[in-house]
């Protein structure tokens, strides 16, 4: 079962740490997103492994609700 | 009393309309950006608007209430739950105890306000309960809130079932464009005539790199006067640098080329000019602004400004619940 890691907030996307094929355990940080001069981390809600990245760095404007990666 | 089980995104006490009259001694007013829907809030939950209340920024809390609460949620859409059933905002709603209000990401806008019948029961500093964390004074220990922590409520006294009247609930930004009055000065002789034209004219992107001390925008670069290119050695080596002053809230300072609102927990003094001022009728739409977003500025006069101010605080008031 596919998982999608939603962007919790509004702002830039600062650092993603993982690529697709990464296995990555519950509570990995995944990406971090920048908003109001902080660091909000992103983490894994389940292990497995990444099956879609959709963004990058350095990407602006980002929504909160985007999905940002999917681990299966 | 309630229990913070997630934190949220800096969700801080903050009161209306904050800590006024020290600005001379450093300290900014603080207070709730969006101080329209901040009002609204206490005053669907029978509080004095002014009363302290949760400011939730882009990302809001989970709170578990020990004791039976009403409580009101105004501002941005963090699609509000207790015990995963949705309620709606701009209305009054009993929570009982040991149930959990949860909040997510904004929908809409960008800040949510929880107001709670009886209000929040920490003592004040320097009159006012709201939260200055660059300083660490006010609110809860001086910062936002965090995980695990308690907060004290006042005894609930305030109905549930009660909501805003349509027309005195104010209107996000659909588009992402957001229409900002300013009035000018106080440094209005600084930018050249084209300068000032470039100002109005252009949408400002707001960056993600602003919180409640100032608002930082891309855009077009603006022309001064000769004044400001061919001035002594003590006023700066910026066209925008002036020998320090005392800032205005609201000011928009522009550093080099960047202009940066100085928002409710902005800086007191400077030395960069300040060519337009936002005024506090306007604030609120500062608060429910999220990065990228784009900004308009509409030039208007003070008097204009006062009355704007005028009219928000009378719908500020029990007349506009029903």
């Amino acid at each position: 079962m596919s998982t999608e890691v939603l962007t919790s907030v509004p702002g830039n996307i600062w650092k993603v740490l993982v690529n697709v094929g990464d296995e990555v355990s519950e509570g990995d940080v995944l990406f971090i997103m920048e908003v109001m001069k902080s660091e909000v981390n992103h983490n894994a809600p389940v292990s497995g492994t990444v099956t879609e990245v959709n963004i990058q760095n350095d990407q602006e404007g980002v929504s909160p609700g985007t999905v940002a990666i999917v681990i299966d | 009393m309630i229990e913070v089980i997630k934190k949220g995104l800096e969700t801080s006490v903050q009161d209306y309309p904050g800590r006024v009259g020290f600005l001379n001694q450093g300290f900014p007013p603080s207070g709730p950006m969006d101080s329209w829907s901040f009002r609204l809030a206490n005053l669907l939950v029978g509080n004095d608007p002014n009363e302290g209340a949760l400011e939730c920024q882009f990302m809001g809390p989970s709170l578990k209430f020990e004791t039976e609460h009403v409580i009101a949620i105004c501002g941005a859409d963090m699609q509000p739950k207790v015990d995963g059933q949705s309620i709606p905002l701009w209305e009054s709603v009993l929570v009982k105890a040991g149930q959990v209000l949860e909040l997510n990401f904004c929908l809409n806008g960008a800040r949510s306000y929880i107001a709670f019948s009886g209000g929040i029961n920490i003592p004040s500093w320097l009159n006012s309960k709201s939260t200055f964390h660059k300083a660490g004074v006010g609110g809860v220990e001086g910062h936002a809130i965090k995980e695990g922590q308690k907060i004290p409520l006042g005894k609930s006294h305030g109905d549930f079932g009660k909501k805003v009247k349509s027309d005195a609930i104010p209107e996000m930004s659909k588009s992402g464009l957001w229409e900002i009055e300013v009035v000018r000065g106080p440094n209005d002789d600084w930018l050249d005539e084209n300068g000032y034209k470039t100002f109005l004219q252009a949408e400002w992107k707001l960056q993600a790199r602003s919180d409640r001390t100032g608002f930082r925008l891309d855009g077009p670069q603006l022309t001064f006067m000769e004044k400001a290119m061919n001035k002594p050695p003590e006023h700066g080596y910026e066209p925008s640098n002036i020998i320090d002053q005392g800032y205005p809230i609201g000011g928009i300072n522009l550093a080099g080329q960047t202009p940066i609102i100085l928002v409710n927990d902005g800086p007191s003094m400077g030395g960069f000019i300040v060519p337009y001022t936002v005024p506090s009728a306007s604030f609120w739409k500062l608060g429910q602004a999220k990065p990228s977003e784009k900004f308009k500025f509409i030039e208007i006069s003070v008097e204009e400004s006062q009355e704007m101010r005028s009219a928000q605080t009378e719908l500020c008031t029990k007349g506009s619940i029903i």
